[in-house]
């Protein structure tokens, strides 16, 4: 029992990375229309950014969490401005920015590969590792550290949406972007903050799992393909969607990988099955967008 | 008539190249004829049928695999293992395919991502039927009227499903298909109303070209007499969708040149910039993509007609 009980606080950990990966892909979504493949490669810079400012200048966690998230919203406008803004401003198809950021995701990966080379880099973790435990649930503290960490992040997300002008703004362009343009709303500095706050949860997510996994400039395939199952399990409609479907794929994943009596490797393609099951069945995810009222 | 000259010309130029070449450049130029096959069917489907599929070499490494599970695990004979193979990848496709182009946007792109990556999976943890991570090593095809077909008389076999596919895709890039493919991408609702039945277009283009790609891979298990999953991976596709972007999409000579071009890439580059030849990939399709959107073959277009249009004047000229 105590075994399941561990089992879940690790598969929620887990679940809450591929939620803020899949966030970051909503964040883009939802109010463009671009699908960002580039996702993992700025978990990678995330990633990268935490052993800069935790090992290299060996900062406190409480100064390196916002100087990651600054640096990943730089990345994240940089990228706006360079690959997507000239596009839409020549009227493009959807597709040529999509195309312009898998270079992108290509040019970063190996930016990062040619720089720091291809070892691992060590991240320490901002509690140790003894065991801890809350009630019946016990793990390491960075499954706790992410949970929070997580929760953190979807509550300012939901609070954006739900309570500021911004968030419904957001929401305007996603439900149609003509009316809100005709409404006098800012579509580039929209898009602009979109993908400032997507590069921002990606890099959480890869400052995140650092510790556990040490950066390495190939560890953003993995979360890239597990964030975008967890969204299309989810739905791109709602912000809770994205949670709700890391949270499944995980279980799902570490469930068979724990019980099912099939060779582990063969759990990786869980998610994938999942994936394609909801494409089939149910395309639109678990949540549906909220209407237009 | 003329046509079929020309066509057995090029056979005939591209097989006997390699017997002119070292064996490592021979090897180099089997695998660039290779890659130039797959583009050409990767530039249909994604430049003429507009679909954004990133199975393309998943069907390649199935087409691999298949042939080799087929005749060196299960000792089929060769000639049914390499129909077995195909047959194998047209129904795999057609199964992906009827859902799948249904999907409307890049759920495309990620329902063919996932089939990829599950086909990864499967690979290496296939255990004693794929050879795990390994993979299969260690066939030779056999000897044909006492002719063994390695080496540059190998490439006759590259050379003719290359000079094939082109010449099937060519065919039906400018025939009724290929105007409904063009039609059903641009606006599929205008192309339904014009008699047009999107769906099934949609489910052709991708059965074809993905049969396709995997002939090819039947073909290229016997280049190196082994496949292993490393060299199916995603990181391909989005090579060859480099390609065919660089060379100019949509258009089946842009995906030769950029193929070439893009295949060589790294062989150039390799004393400057090590492995890390994807970064200038990445910068020239950034590039393409922000200025020249038809790629290549566009540049050449522009200095073609450019020059059509001074012909006449330079002519009054001199009269």
């Amino acid at each position: 029992m105590s075994d399941l009980l561990d089992l879940l606080v690790t598969a929620t950990a887990s679940g809450c990375i591929y939620g803020l990966v899949a966030l970051s892909y909503l964040l883009m979504i939802r109010p463009t229309g671009i699908i960002n493949f580039a996702v993992g490669e700025w978990a990678t810079a995330g990633a990268f950014a935490a052993f800069a400012f935790l090992t290299l200048v060996e900062l406190p966690y409480v100064v390196a969490i916002p100087g990651v998230v600054a640096v990943m919203l730089l990345i994240g406008w940089a990228t706006e401005l360079v690959a997507v803004r000239p596009l839409v401003v020549k009227g493009a198809p959807i597709i040529a920015p999509i195309l312009a950021l898998l270079a992108m995701l290509v040019i970063m990966r190996e930016v990062i590969g040619w720089t720091f080379g291809p070892d691992q880099f060590r991240v320490p973790y901002p509690f140790g590792f003894r065991r801890v435990e809350l009630g019946p649930l016990g793990g390491s503290p960075q499954n706790f550290f992410i949970i929070a960490a997580t929760l953190a992040v979807f509550a300012a997300a939901w609070f954006f949406f739900e309570r500021t002008v911004w968030g419904r703004i957001f929401e305007a362009v996603a439900i149609n972007r003509r009316a809100a343009a005709l409404m006098g709303i800012n579509l580039a500095r929209v898009t602009a903050f979109a993908f400032a706050a997507g590069a921002a949860c990606a890099g959480l997510a890869g400052l995140l799992v650092s510790p556990s996994f040490s950066a390495h400039w190939l560890m953003g395939v993995p979360l890239a393909v597990q964030g975008f199952s967890a969204l299309v399990v989810g739905g791109v409609g709602r912000v809770e969607g994205a949670l709700l479907g890391g949270l499944i794929l995980a279980l799902a994943e570490q469930l068979t990988q724990r019980y099912a009596p099939i060779p582990s490797g063969y759990a990786a393609g869980v998610p994938l099955l999942l994936l394609i099951l909801f494409l089939m069945v149910r395309p639109t995810g678990l949540l549906k967008a909220r209407e237009a009222r | 008539m003329p046509r079929l000259v020309y066509y057995l010309a090029v056979i005939a130029v591209l097989a006997a190249l390699p017997f002119f070449l070292a064996s490592y450049q021979g090897d180099v130029y089997r695998k660039m004829l290779l890659w130039v096959t797959l583009a050409l069917g990767y530039s249909f489907l994604f430049g003429i049928a507009g679909q954004v599929a990133f199975s393309h070499f998943a069907f390649y490494g199935i087409g691999a695999y298949g042939v080799v599970i087929l005749w060196f695990k299960l000792g089929v004979p060769l000639p049914l293992a390499v129909i077995g193979a195909i047959a194998v990848c047209a129904v795999l496709a057609l199964v992906v395919a009827i859902p799948a182009t249904r999907l409307e946007g890049f759920y495309l792109a990620l329902a063919t991502l996932a089939f990829a990556q599950l086909l990864i999976v499967v690979l290496t943890e296939g255990g004693e039927v794929t050879g795990a991570a390994a993979g299969i090593q260690r066939y030779a095809l056999p000897a044909i009227f006492g002719v063994r077909l390695t080496g540059p008389y190998y490439t006759a076999v590259i050379v003719l499903l290359l000079v094939g596919t082109y010449a099937i895709l060519s065919r039906l890039e400018r025939s009724w298909f290929g105007r409904a493919c063009r039609a059903a991408r641009d606006n599929s609702e205008a192309a339904a109303a014009m008699g047009v039945d999107v769906a099934r277009i949609k489910v052709i283009a991708f059965t074809l070209t993905s049969t396709l790609a995997g002939a090819a891979g039947i073909v290229y298990a016997f280049v190196d007499n082994g496949v292993a999953p490393t060299s199916f991976d995603i990181d391909k596709v989005f090579t060859l969708l480099f390609m065919i972007v660089i060379g100019g999409s949509g258009r089946l000579a842009g995906a030769v040149v950029g193929a070439v071009l893009l295949y060589l890439a790294p062989f150039v580059l390799e004393p400057y910039i090590g492995h890390h030849h994807p970064l200038v990939y990445g910068c020239i399709m950034l590039a393409a993509i922000l200025f020249q959107r038809e790629g290549l073959i566009g540049v050449f277009d522009g200095v073609r007609r450019r020059f059509a249009r001074a012909r006449p004047r330079s002519m009054e000229l001199a009269a």
